[in-house]
């Protein structure tokens, strides 16, 4: 007598998925082609990527501070945050520095290379909570990336929010990112104001710390306009820590700040672990976090 | 669940009911240790007589049949600037898994909450657990066993049959599923006696008795946060050797990174998933060199936030089941117990 | 051995160069580069990816206008000192090959002798021999760009090396020691066994040879990154080795030599 036992298929329909919950979800891919690579400093490229299939591309749709994982088979895969606008269903853009292996060959691809693309991950900025109010959207160097997309979203939604401004920070003048949209946003009635850590002969701007411009530019707020204002601050932690110190001391409500997270990834979808913090997934509960939570989170900062 | 009864005979015949036809894994002895105790290892066994089903516990769990240390999530044949990508789950006939601690099988249960009952489930893990058949077995508790205090010494369901020897030549089963229902059908079964159930009691108080380490959980998510800053995680991180052993031993470590890489014939690209240890220094290091957690007592600490911490709060329970390998394991001999106690402020109770 | 002209090769659409390759050896076994000359399957693919300028295992004829340079060996002789410096003037980069080239591997145990004029007499009965008094790394006189770790180096590494430069990929080594990779083949650990072993502390990715054979790893491919050697030896200790066992696998292949150093300092070491 024997008793063979039953096999069961767990994904019979392949990769294909519709919903996160359906095994399928777990590599499944779009396929997507870099249709174009702009140069915007030495170590930053901006790649634009299309989803190849129609049916596919309809479907994909994220929230301003959503990443990608972007994948070069062979090589590697790794998070980058979305840095275009919400509303493009076209094409995606991200905003790339090479600093290692994906990011070093991705420095050499060329117009037609075939990406991975999975996601959209994480949680995003409430652009919507933010309407009817003042935003300050404040960067620090490759943290314009990310901003790109909630700026996107202040562009075309211009008349729900009352003053906003983008307090830009880089650190000297060959680095700064995007100089061909700074009018585009100054017409869009965006106060922009850049400050770099450097001189420069070819520089008239200010030269130095960024909260020394944000001081200059919320110092003379009343109650009430600090009262309607929100804040995102994006940048390497050292620089959202004192923005964010300064902006809490200067009254705003930290559950009123969001900055975004970087930490190590290898999945993006709760499984590896390298991006917990304390005991919470980046890739789950952010990278956009408000800063009381932050505030919360052990290790944080 | 069902019950029923055997003779004790009627295991090797439910072996090779399902030996003929199916893959079959289980505890088997593969040495004897300098101080000339067994060591055990669950492996694919051929004969009932192989199996050791009086171990104590298995040098490492039986994670690597549903989390195989390395594997290929996909492989992509390249044409062109194009590829393509091709999945497999690595899976492709029933197994058994004969003879599983309930420790054990409680952890394969926690790891479904994470692999597979949450968004993004892992078809390569679900592709396995869904096909190892598990007959669970009552277990030897050896000194270094805490599961009491997790509460994973019993276990309610994550498995097929569960068989307990209840003395006098009889088998206890605990029928779980109806797959198992169909095997057990060809065996020679009774139901079980008033006089049985007391004697499958008094085997479970008599096992419980004989688990003396505990560790105090009370209200340990809170005290891990309050001792943040402890300096008992430096002591214990300047013993550590940082090599991720513990979690390659533990039942339910499931962490991971992954890696690509082309042939060198440019042909075929893969894209490989290897169990990692957060104990091992680039586990949070980031392009660029920047590491988030640099010293062995952050990493060591980060080990216990997760485990104890974490996953309790994800999961309302502990990411351990209290089964004492990773301080077996553990060459500078540091224990969960004895972590958790020193976190405590106390000698361990 | 240099093969013919050929079109541009791409992958994914991106041109991959196909560099122009030395080998070199200084005082050395040679059991390193016969490692990629072992593996027939994949040694036409390994060819196709680099244009081979100079190989004393599988070619007479030489050229000079190589890339990449594989050293293999320590450095034991002036002349090789010499030899060292002109190839780092032509080469692009330099490649540590093998542990003799990275720490001086076994050749340096005869740093430890405090009295070489001693050995000399004793080992080569007086016999007149060229060799320094040390055997060294190859970094301790020109820059190095990249190891390849092992005694012998791996083939299966060295082509994933060779494969990730040509692409333009990072080359990582493993940061983790032996034991994972020991763990994830289920072997016994033979500190179980009472064998002493150096895996906690060396840096992995051969998939730990040595244990996989139920030898205890002697450190071949250096330390792991953040190790901890002074837990190791006292764990050591604790299973009874001795001194002198434990200074035995520190110093056999130079990775260690550091702690080598001080612990013989400390017990007073021969010589
Ligand atoms: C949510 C999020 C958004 C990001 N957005 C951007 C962006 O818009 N533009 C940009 O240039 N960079 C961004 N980064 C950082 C980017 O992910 C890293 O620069 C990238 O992973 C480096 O990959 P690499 O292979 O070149 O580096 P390597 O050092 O070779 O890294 C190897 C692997 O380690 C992991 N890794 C290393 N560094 C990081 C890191 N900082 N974050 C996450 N994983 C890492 C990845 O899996 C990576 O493939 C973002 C990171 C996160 C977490
Ligand atoms: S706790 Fe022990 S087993 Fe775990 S990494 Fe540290 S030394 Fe290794
Ligand atoms: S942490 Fe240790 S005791 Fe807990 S389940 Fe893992 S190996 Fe067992
Ligand atoms: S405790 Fe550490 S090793 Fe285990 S799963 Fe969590 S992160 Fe991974
Ligand atoms: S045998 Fe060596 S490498 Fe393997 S686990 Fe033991 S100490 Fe580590
Ligand atoms: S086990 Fe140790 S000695 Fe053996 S090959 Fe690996 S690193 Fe070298
Ligand atoms: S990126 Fe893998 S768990 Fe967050």
């Amino acid at each position: 007598m024997n008793h063979r036992l039953a096999f069961h298929d767990v994904a019979p329909h392949g990769h294909r998925y519709a919903r996160a919950s359906d095994l399928g979800s777990f590599e499944f891919t779009y396929k997507a082609e870099i249709t174009s690579i702009y140069r915007l400093t030495d170590a930053e490229n901006l790649y634009r990527i299309r989803i190849v299939n129609n049916e596919d591309r309809r479907h994909f749709s994220f929230r301003p501070g959503q990443f990608v994982m972007l994948e070069l088979p062979g090589v590697g895969e790794a998070p980058f945050s979305i840095s275009s606008s919400p509303s493009n269903r076209e094409d995606i853009e991200l905003c790339i520095r090479t600093v290692g292996n994906l990011t070093g060959v991705l420095g050499h691809a060329v117009r037609g290379t075939r990406v991975g693309i999975r996601g959209p991950f994480g949680t995003s900025f409430p652009m919507e909570r933010m309407h009817g109010g003042n935003i300050l959207l404040i960067a620090g160097g490759l943290g314009l990336a990310p901003l790109r997309a909630p700026i996107a979203h202040v562009q075309e939604h211009r008349s729900m929010f009352d003053h906003v401004d983008i307090i830009y920070g880089s650190k000297e003048l060959s680095k700064l990112l995007f100089t061909f949209q700074y009018e585009m946003w100054k017409k869009d009635d965006i106060g922009l104001h850049i400050v770099l850590e450097k001189g420069d002969p070819a520089w008239s701007g200010p030269v130095g710390m960024i909260t020394k411009v944000l001081e200059e530019i919320i110092g003379f707020r009343d109650v009430s306009f600090i009262r309607q204002t929100h804040a995102i601050v994006c940048g390497p932690p050292v620089m959202f820590k004192f923005v964010c110190a300064m902006l809490s001391e200067r009254g705003i409500p930290m559950h009123k700040m969001f900055v975004s997270l970087e930490r190590r990834m290898h999945c993006g979808m709760g499984k590896c672990c390298r991006c917990n913090v304390g005991s919470t997934y980046t890739c789950l509960k952010g990278p956009v976090f408000d800063y009381w939570s932050v505030m919360n989170l052990k290790e944080a900062i | 669940m069902l019950f029923r009864v055997a003779e004790a005979s009627q295991l090797k015949a439910l072996f090779e009911l399902l030996a003929q036809t199916n893959t079959m894994l289980g505890p088997v002895k593969v040495a004897d240790d300098l101080g000339g105790n067994p060591v055990y290892s669950f492996e694919e066994v051929a004969e009932f007589s192989r199996l050791s089903l009086d171990y104590t516990t298995t040098r490492l769990s039986a994670k690597r049949f549903f989390l195989p240390f390395r594997e290929d999530l996909a492989v992509f044949a390249l044409q062109g600037k194009d590829w393509s990508k091709q999945m497999d789950y690595h899976m492709d006939r029933p197994a058994v898994l004969f003879g599983l601690h309930a420790c054990d099988i409680n952890a394969l249960n926690r790891l479904d909450k994470v692999l597979m009952g949450s968004d993004h489930p892992v078809p390569y893990y679900a592709a396995k657990r869904k096909n190892i058949f598990i007959i669970g077995t009552g277990c030897t508790p050896r000194p270094s066993c805490f599961c009491r205090s997790m509460g994973t010494n019993t276990v309610t369901h994550g498995f097929d049959l569960f068989v307990t020897d209840i003395g006098g030549g009889r088998l206890f089963f605990e029928i779980f599923s109806s797959e198992a229902y169909h095997v057990i059908r060809d065996l020679a079964t009774g139901e079980p006696t008033p006089e049985d159930h007391n004697a499958y009691m008094r085997v479970e108080t008599e096992r419980n008795r004989k688990i003396t380490t505990t560790v105090d959980t009370t209200d340990l998510t809170k005290i891990l946060d309050m001792e943040f800053q402890s300096p008992v995680w430096k002591t214990w991180g300047d013993k550590c050797l940082g090599c991720g052993s513990c979690a390659s031993a533990c039942p339910t470590c499931y962490c991971y990174g992954v890696e690509e890489t082309v042939d060198p014939g440019l042909r075929e690209a893969k894209k490989t998933r290897t169990l990692y240890s957060c104990n091992i220094v680039d586990f949070a290091e980031v392009a660029g060199g920047h590491n988030f957690r640099p010293e062995r007592g952050t990493r060591l600490k980060y080990r216990y936030y997760h485990k104890h911490r974490g996953f309790v709060e994800a999961y309302e329970e502990s990411l351990c089941v209290g089964c004492g390998r990773c301080g077996d394991i553990c060459l500078a001999g540091i224990t969960v117990p004895e972590v958790i106690a020193s976190v405590r402020g106390g000698d361990p109770t | 051995m240099n093969a013919s002209k050929q079109e541009q090769r791409t992958y994914l659409g991106i041109p991959v160069p196909r560099p122009k390759v030395a080998f070199f050896e200084l005082s050395s076994c040679e059991g390193c580069q016969l490692q990629i000359v072992n593996n027939e399957a994949t040694l036409l693919d390994f060819l196709s990816l680099v244009d081979v300028r100079a190989f004393r295992e599988a070619m007479t004829e030489k050229f000079s206008d190589y890339q990449i340079a594989f050293i293999e060996g320590s450095v034991t002789r002036a002349d090789e000192i010499e030899r060292l410096r002109k190839v780092r003037e032509q080469a692009a980069v330099i490649v540590a090959f093998g542990s003799c080239a990275c720490f001086g591997g076994v050749n340096q145990l005869k740093n430890r002798f405090s009295d070489p004029a001693w050995v000399k007499q004793e080992v080569y009965r007086g016999h007149p021999v060229e060799t320094a008094d040390t055997a060294r790394p190859i970094e301790d006189f020109v820059k190095v760009d990249l190891k390849i770790f092992g005694c012998p180096v791996k083939k299966e590494e060295v082509e994933k090396i060779v494969t990730s430069l040509v692409l333009g990929k990072t080359v990582v080594h493993p940061k983790y020691p032996v034991c994972l990779e020991c763990k994830a083949n289920n072997n016994l650990c033979l500190f179980d066994l009472g064998e002493p072993c150096l895996g906690p502390i060396t840096r992995g990715g051969c998939n730990a040879w040595c244990p996989n054979n139920r030898f205890g790893c002697w450190g071949c491919r250096g330390p792991a990154v953040d190790a901890n050697v002074a837990q190791l030896q006292k764990i050591m200790r604790q299973h009874g080795f001795s001194e002198e066992t434990i200074l035995d696998r520190l110093e056999c292949f130079g990775g260690f030599a550091e702690q080598a150093k001080e612990l013989r300092s400390k017990i007073g070491g021969k010589g």
